[in-house]
């Protein structure tokens, strides 16, 4: 038999399997697609904050906050310090009157609470914009320390501390995510598992017949084989559909939000579409490869 | 044709199924299989198409040792060997036409070839006209003769059938029998297990084998006397 006839031969019995034992193929399907659906969220989850920590990596600052009464031009020695630094980008220096210029400009609504007060409510700093491959410790963390102690500096506040705590948790997230879906896709590898050998058990009869009048062991397991792939290659497609359709409705929504911002801002680019369903297609494959492989079907 | 040299089969639990069996059917003989349940002649055949494997000994089908074949060439062995077997073995969601018709599918037939086959084929056993049936729509005859075609459908060189009338009536076993005879006229090389000695009677035949308790006790040619005579041949 050619290899195309074969082919054809499988994916006709494979079908049959397929609708015969349909509640139960619709099961394993379902199984893989809810596990993929969760490693997909995940996925996109970890991607879009990955982007987004990165660009909030490149737009990182230290921000070094001067003492009340004290403006940027009174504290030359601080520029030098900062714009002496390896890493050192460019040094922005913020007045006063410039610091309650951007908060008006950023909370329109609330700025009337700084219009009263008698001296100004928001200090005066030096911006300091860092290029983070230049970074070397210790010395960095040594610089730090020295702009801290000068006088006319109340707080020194470094933007890469906050971002590292927002990677620790992206982190977090994904690893528990990760393994929430490893987990799935175990169930659905033996969810499938289970439905091949039960339908290979529901075949036990045919399938001794084709052994007897001479069928390879290839034509009688081909059938399964691809059984196995095509439930998993579905359970992919669903949770890649259902993903798409959970990105595209709440979209609009989300993207507003803080956490859609996070989400949303990005579909999964098409190698890891393509990938999403390939791990659905082997999960399903392996199902079947690991039911039938001792058992003399 | 087929050759057993010093054969033992022993199950698990030391059950001993065949001791030292040898024999030689010569190509184109009829040789019939008997014994009482339990002597080993199932086991014997399941041997011959390598549904099992002697514990010692050699079997030459067809001059290829079947004891020793590696495990992917045995389903190329089994297309040149029919079998045929008490219960019939037929898928009952199946037709006769895609019962008859595995190995075709197998082989890579198309629709067209596989039809012509399995009217041949069927024509051949008297069912031409019941091609669409399914086998609960035939009587126990039919169905043992749609499992004949099947066994049949790659003009095999050797047909095997273990107890092939055990489930039928005396006249349903007698077309079964005439059956046997008319493929045998064609050269088929044909080994049934029996233990209806007045068919083996009524039916002419090449050899006689007796199984007892796993030896062979007798093995009679042609025109060697009654067959309830090999019961007193001396035991190897």
């Amino acid at each position: 038999m050619s290899f195309f006839r074969a082919i054809l031969y499988f994916l006709r019995e494979a079908s049959v399997n397929l609708l015969r034992s349909w509640k139960i193929s619709v099961l394993a399907v379902a199984t893989i697609a809810v596990s993929l659906f969760l490693g997909g969220f995940v996925l996109l989850l970890s991607l879009n904050g990955s982007r987004l920590i990165d660009r909030w990596k490149s737009e990182a600052k230290i921000v070094v906050y001067l003492a009340p009464g004290r403006e940027p031009e009174d504290l030359p020695e601080i520029r030098d310090l900062a714009v002496r630094a390896p890493w050192t980008e460019e040094v922005e220096a913020v007045t006063t009157e410039e610091a309650a210029r951007r908060f008006r400009r950023s909370f329109p609504s609330v700025e009337d609470l700084i219009e009263d007060w008698e001296q100004e409510p928001l200090p005066a700093s030096f911006e300091i914009a860092f290029d983070l491959q230049r970074i070397r410790e210790p010395e960095y963390g040594e610089w730090l320390q020295s702009l801290e102690g000068r006088p006319g500096v109340v707080a020194v506040d470094d933007d890469r501390d906050w971002v590292r705590q927002l990677e620790t948790a992206l982190r977090i997230v994904t690893g528990i995510g990760l393994l929430v879906g490893t987990i799935l896709i175990g169930a659905a590898v033996f969810t499938i598992a289970s439905v091949i050998r039960l339908t290979a058990h529901l075949y036990r009869e045919e399938i001794a017949v084709m052994r007897l009048v001479g069928a390879t062991e290839f034509f009688i397991r081909g059938p399964f084989y691809l059984e196995g792939l095509i439930q998993g290659t579905l359970g992919g497609l669903t949770a890649l559909a259902a993903l798409y359709l959970a990105y595209g409705g709440l979209s609009p929504e989300g993207a507003r939000s803080f956490l859609g911002g996070i989400l949303w801002s990005r579909f999964l680019p098409p190698i890891h579409q393509i990938g999403l369903v390939g791990l659905g297609a082997f999960a399903g494959l392996f199902g079947a490869l690991i039911s039938l492989r001792k058992e003399e079907i | 044709m087929i050759c057993f040299y010093h054969v033992t089969k022993r199950f698990a639990g030391d059950q001993i199924a065949l001791r030292d069996v040898s024999f030689e059917i010569e190509s184109g003989e009829m040789a019939f299989l008997t014994g009482p349940s339990g002597a080993g002649k199932s086991t014997l055949l399941r041997l011959i198409f390598r549904g099992d494997v002697p514990t010692t000994g050699q079997i030459l089908v067809n001059g290829r040792n079947v004891a020793s074949i590696p495990r992917r060439k045995i389903p190329f062995l089994r297309r040149s060997i029919g079998v045929v077997f008490q219960d019939f073995r037929l898928i009952p969601r199946k037709t006769v036409f895609e019962n008859v018709t595995y190995l075709p599918r197998i082989l890579g037939y198309d629709r067209r070839e596989q039809r012509k086959l399995a009217y041949g084929t069927l024509r051949r056993v008297g069912l031409a006209h019941r091609m669409s049936s399914f086998p609960r729509e035939l009587s126990g005859g039919e169905q043992q003769r749609v499992a004949i075609a099947r066994a049949l459908i790659n003009d095999p060189e050797i047909l095997v059938a273990d107890e092939p009338t055990g489930n039928l009536d005396p006249e349903l076993a007698e077309e079964i029998f005439q059956l046997f005879r008319e493929i045998h006229l064609r050269g088929t090389t044909l080994l049934i297990a029996t233990h209806d000695l007045e068919r083996i009677r009524a039916t002419a035949h090449d050899r006689l084998l007796r199984l007892q308790d796993g030896r062979l006790v007798g093995d009679r040619m042609r025109g060697e006397g009654d067959p309830e005579e090999t019961r007193s041949l001396p035991v190897p």
